[in-house]
């Protein structure tokens, strides 16, 4: 008798777990079904609470939402997009908010997956969604479906985004849709400037010396829109390991060309260029760090890169300044 | 809230299924064969991701299953064939893996793939992650998954309990009763590799590793018999889970490594106060001996 019941015991247990489980997972989904999407801002809403991935989005929807909305990016400066983990608060912000905006194009990782779910709660706009299709950059052994989603450093494709921003406000919020379109207007004007400006700045740059090397291949777009090569020791996320192979590529490239500088990254560490450096020295050519660019972030608050234009200028400034 | 409640029930289902396969992994000395499946899926997903030419989750977890599978079965190879459990399951994920660096390295380069992109999912995100069926909400879709994974775990520990206890504890004894090891080996360690994979897809590397060890090591210093050490190992990892997921609230920091902690602080109570095996009774006895010698 003792022993069966010794032996009879955990199967028990187990039948029991079995049916507090199940308890538990019937409970739940009831209380889920009554869930409803709110699409639109209602009329006792204050301000509309808006959540962005990365800090450059963020400063878009602030300029285009101006006083209507509260935004809050879940990147902190400095935070590489492709490896972001959210924390406890960042859940919070997200099941607060009103309105998310993200880059898309798996710029956010596995967190894209989420951010397209989050859509059947509420409204999740990647910013990239009204870009042609044709105006993307796609890797080169890639069937077609993998783009590169550093879309902010060719300006005509961030006004293409602001569009998108801007069309999702008035969507979201009719009532307020004549002042939407006239911040967008408003800041479109400064990002069609701020394009002017950066071809007139590269034109300083000697034709042969438009090589812009570093260490994160995010500046795709900003050289096919103004006409400067890009190197790049990575892939595109910042997470792919280098070869010893790019390392020694990269090293004779700028032994050959005479490059005069190179550049480091504010989310990827500088170790790998400075391998790249150490090498061109060995074979007789110096090689300066012309600078630090922000790529997948903006800069801290009072860095003088803290918004997006602010951002471009900063990153435009060094790059001239270094290669002229 | 409700996300508070999704991410706890999350958390304790991984904990529960963890648990429970954790227990019998602490008593073969393998305990590390989550953390090897954590990086040996690499050339499963390298391989699904040039099979296919996209990124599709269903498909990477495919792939990782499969290498799942391939990587418990090398190590139980590995392991029959003389080899020590730490060597077989070291050389076993580190070739693994290094395969898949390989892989990448030649074939997709250029995209963003890796484990953390890819395949590994982040407990903080289940909430929105539902299930719909028929336009019904069902619930967070990891609840589903994760709570089946657990069933078919219960199912098939209960019903070959007495054997996979017999082969935990004495492999030999177990061959002379004509119950055969090496399937009841292959079964676990396949139940094992499905788990993880599908808990990884769910709730990311860190928690399924942390909750394979962490609460299995802690039962086994509260209690020498193995159904009462199923049950704390349940308790502690669905304690872990809980507790975890406040001081990651009360700390705004990430949910998963929290949980482990939490464990991790768990662990560490027992290594001190259990009255077994603890480090403060086994002292107090050391004194009661020498006092009684003098």
């Amino acid at each position: 008798m003792e022993r069966q019941k010794i032996k009879k015991s955990p199967l028990q247990r187990f039948k029991m777990t079995l049916g507090v489980l199940a308890l538990i997972i019937v409970a739940a989904c009831s209380k889920v079904e009554g869930n409803t999407v709110q699409a639109t801002r209602g009329e006792n809403q204050e301000i509309i609470q808006v959540v962005t991935t990365t800090g450059m989005i963020a400063d878009l929807a602030q300029e285009i939402g101006g006083t209507e909305v509260q935004v809050e990016a879940l990147m902190r400066p400095g935070v590489d997009p492709h490896l972001f983990k959210a924390s406890q608060g960042d859940i919070q912000k997200l099941d607060h908010a009103d309105m998310v905006f993200y880059g898309g194009l798996h710029l956010e990782g596995k967190m894209t997956e989420i951010l397209e779910k989050l859509e059947r709660h509420k409204p999740t706009i990647p910013v990239s969604k009204d870009i042609d299709q044709a105006l993307l950059r796609s890797g080169e052994d890639i069937n077609g479906t993998q783009f590169d989603p550093h879309i902010w450093f060719d300006v005509k494709l961030w006004i293409s985004a602001a569009g998108t921003v801007r069309d999702a406000l008035v969507a979201y919020d009719p009532a307020h849709a004549e002042l939407y379109k006239q911040n967008a207007e408003a800041y479109i004007g400064k990002l069609n400037e701020l394009d002017a400006e950066i071809k007139e700045k590269i034109n300083e740059i000697p034709e042969a010396g438009r090589v812009l090397v570093t260490a994160h291949d995010a500046f795709g777009y900003f050289g096919d829109a103004y006409g400067i090569k890009v190197m790049g020791l990575q892939g595109i996320s910042t997470a792919a390991e280098y070869g010893s192979k790019d390392v020694s590529k990269l090293r004779d490239y700028l032994v050959e060309n005479k490059i005069k500088a190179v550049f480091v990254e504010s989310s990827v560490p500088p170790k790998a260029m400075e391998a790249v450096i150490a090498g061109a020295k060995e074979k007789g050519h110096s090689v300066i760090i012309g600078g630090e660019l922000y790529s997948d972030s903006m800069g801290e608050p009072g860095s003088g890169a803290d918004t997006y234009i602010t951002m471009v200028r900063h990153n435009v400034n060094t790059i001239v300044e270094a290669l002229k | 809230m409700m996300f508070d409640f999704w991410i706890i029930l999350t958390g304790t289902l991984v904990a529960a299924t963890s648990g429970i396969l954790g227990c019998f992994l602490v008593l073969r000395k393998m305990s590390l064969v989550g953390d090897a499946i954590s990086h040996s899926v690499l050339p499963g997903i390298a391989i699904a991701f040039m099979v296919s030419g996209s990124r599709d989750s269903l498909l990477m977890m495919v792939g990782a299953a499969v290498l799942g599978l391939i990587t418990v079965f090398l190590i139980q190879l590995l392991q029959q064939g003389g080899l020590q459990s730490d060597a077989s399951i070291g050389i076993v994920f580190t070739a693994l893996f290094a395969i898949g660096v390989i892989l990448i390295s030649r074939n997709a380069a250029n995209i963003d793939l890796d484990l953390d992109c890819v395949l590994f999912g982040e407990i903080a995100y289940v909430q929105w992650d539902t299930l719909i069926i028929n336009g019904y909400d069902m619930g967070p879709a990891a609840v589903w998954f994760l709570g089946i994974t657990l069933l078919i775990v219960l199912a098939v520990i209960g019903l070959f309990y007495k054997q996979f206890k017999i082969c935990a504890f004495d492999p030999a004894l177990a061959a002379a009763l004509g119950i055969p090891v090496a399937l009841f080996h292959y079964l676990l360690m396949g139940l094992v590799s499905l788990s993880t994979v599908a808990s990884f897809e769910s709730v990311g590397a860190i928690l399924v590793v942390g909750m394979l060890i962490v609460p299995a090591a802690t039962a086994y210093l509260l209690t020498d018999r193995l159904s009462i050490m199923l049950l704390y190992s349940v308790l502690v990892g669905a304690l872990s889970s809980a507790g975890g997921y406040y001081f990651a609230k009360w700390l705004d920091a990430s949910i998963a490594g929290s949980m482990i902690t939490a464990a991790g602080l768990l662990f560490l109570l027992a290594f001190l106060f259990s009255p077994l095996h603890g480090l403060v009774a086994r002292f107090s006895k050391r004194r009661r001996m020498k006092s009684m010698t003098a």
